[in-house]
């Protein structure tokens, strides 16, 4: 006689249920690895690090603005400094103009140390270190922002 | 035994009797999505003004123009742009199914926002049509995603900036807002892999998903009758509570449902005419007119084509597609709020929409007064939009300042 309080219906019952959580939880991870696939892992984009000439190309208390890297390179009294041109605002191409720079999309204006001075910009333009190769060029690196305070002697 | 190869294709001939029209509506794959009888009321063009109907048309003629253009685009810059110019300089009548799938895109983003109004204003969904109006919503937005992605693939100044400003708006979403620009963009900034991925979602994601959702919308449609039949169908006595004395229209479930029929439009066989004419008729004069009109336009006003995308030269003012200028004018406050927070906060208040307004008084008529309060902020708020709209599309110049359209 069968003591088993689970029949063996239920039994068969539980046994397809857990195999359907597992097929559904694997069906669900393998989604999930494929949201992943979404995500590129090489970037076919110019590099973040770059160099961007020879200290001498730019004339002394000149401010360059390179269009290709969108940055402004100021070659000051006391070393380089260089701002991007990238608004904070939604990322059109600021103009020098006024006392410092202009968006031409959203109106925001910036001071000549990229402050904000009035608009939607949440944020003040970002500054990038600046440093030189062993034979003396000029390279920003996008990736590493500054305060307003850095200069490079050169 | 000549007609033996027609009949194998049309069970019913061409029909001559009620019957036969009948017969013709149901055994059709594409005539069954109506019902082989309608409401009387819902046919009178100023209960719905065609709106549904005509945001399906122009679905159909972005499908078909989409497909011809796509042999000759080249998603990959800079081809991308000498593709464009070759359809309009160089392939013949290239120029006027461009311009024709741009005027479409345009005037479905307007149809299925006044189809939105309608649908509100007619009080349409309240219950049992509440999910059907939070599928609206989503085709809404299918629509406006499908409008954004289709703006970059000319890979001119107006496409590139325009997105530009669009996906640095995503970005502003808290937490996941710089994951999902990068993933909008496939990487940091907008390049080749971008106008792939837009090209992708334009062609067959964004589309697939739309026709999936229509055809859940047509088929709820349909299941639960066009809303005002009800309200205004003649009365029918009840036989006892609940219970409607039969109607020549069956269900084929009466062995399950307790219900005398399971498609209430009208109680009353009387309200209700042949599909065939009646509405056959009018949604293929519907189509001529939206076809003539998308033709005189296509052959009148040109597409705008810009220089080749420049990423070191922002144009200025750089403006969004018109549709989300309403939205750019209010980013020129704040990004954050007017990006991201309003923008989210209406939507998430649509879809919900249905479910905290569950009186179920004043569907079916324009403008009923049982639903003034509601019709009121509903009104208040397009008409805020609308004006953001034309602030942004006419008043906004140079540097976003101020400019009056008519200096």
């Amino acid at each position: 006689m069968n003591t088993d309080p689970t029949p063996p219906d239920m039994m068969r019952r539980r046994l397809f249920a857990a195999g359907c959580f597992g097929i559904g939880a694997a069906t669900a991870g393998f989604l999930a690895a494929t949201l992943r696939f979404l995500v590129p892992n090489v970037l076919y984009e110019p590099s973040r690090r770059f160099d961007v000439g020879a200290p001498s190309d730019f004339a002394p208390g000149s401010v360059t603005f390179l269009a290709e890297r969108q940055l402004y390179v100021f070659n000051s009294v006391d070393g380089f400094y260089c701002i991007s041109s990238v608004c904070t605002h939604l990322g059109c191409n600021v103009k020098r103009g006024g006392a410092g720079f202009e968006c031409p999309c959203h109106g925001s204006r910036f001071d000549d140390n990229g402050q904000v001075v009035d608009g939607p910009a949440p944020k003040p333009l970002p500054w990038y270190a600046l440093s030189l190769t062993p034979r003396k060029q000029l390279v920003v690196d996008l990736d590493q922002s500054v305060t307003p305070t850095f200069r490079l002697r050169a | 035994m000549k007609l033996r190869l027609p009949r194998s294709i049309w069970r019913v001939g061409w029909p001559a009797t009620d019957k036969d029209r009948s017969a013709a509506m149901i055994s059709s794959l594409f005539l069954h999505i109506h019902a082989a009888r309608v409401s009387r009321h819902v046919l009178r063009p100023t209960y719905t003004y065609a709106l549904g109907l005509i945001a399906s048309i122009l679905f159909v003629v972005l499908s078909i123009t989409g497909l011809a253009l796509m042999l000759y685009y080249v998603p990959h810059p800079p081809d991308a742009y000498r593709s464009m110019k070759d359809l309009q300089f160089v392939v013949t009548f290239g120029i006027v199914l461009r311009n024709m799938h741009r005027w479409s895109a345009h005037a479905m983003v307007a149809v299925v926002f006044l189809h939105m109004c309608r649908v509100f204003w007619t009080g349409s969904y309240k219950s049992p049509r509440e999910f059907n109006w939070v599928v609206g919503v989503l085709l809404l937005l299918l629509t406006l995603a499908l409008s954004f992605t289709g703006y970059l693939l000319p890979w001119d100044q107006l496409a590139f900036w325009a997105i530009t400003v669009g996906t640095n708006i995503a970005a502003y979403a808290p937490i996941v807002g710089d994951r999902l620009k990068f993933l909008l963009l496939s990487g940091h900034v907008i390049g080749p892999m971008t106008l792939l991925r837009f090209y992708v979602l334009h062609c067959v994601i964004l589309p697939l998903a739309m026709v999936m959702l229509i055809s859940l919308h047509i088929w709820r449609v349909r299941k639960d009758g066009l809303s005002g039949a009800e309200a205004h169908a003649s009365p029918v006595e009840e036989v006892a509570p609940g219970v409607f004395p039969a109607s020549s229209k069956t269900y084929g479930l009466m062995a399950l449902s307790k219900r005398t029929r399971a498609s209430v439009e009208a109680r009353n066989p009387d309200d209700e005419v042949f599909a065939w004419p009646h509405l056959l008729y009018r949604e293929l004069l519907v189509a001529l007119a939206v076809m003539v009109a998308l033709h005189a336009a296509s052959l009148t006003f040109m597409a705008p084509l810009e220089e080749i995308a420049d990423p070191t030269r922002t144009p200025n003012p750089a403006k969004a597609p018109w549709y989300f200028l309403g939205l750019q004018e209010l980013v020129h406050y704040s990004a954050l709020v007017g990006g991201v927070l309003v923008p989210t906060l209406l939507v998430l208040a649509l879809l919900a929409l249905p479910y905290y307004d569950r009186s179920k008084e004043g569907s079916g008529r324009w403008f009923a007064p049982e639903r003034r309060v509601a019709n009121s902020i509903f009104t208040a708020l397009a008409i805020f939009f609308a004006t953001l709209t034309v602030i942004g599309t006419l008043f906004r110049g140079p540097n976003w300042a101020w400019v009056w359209p008519w200096r």
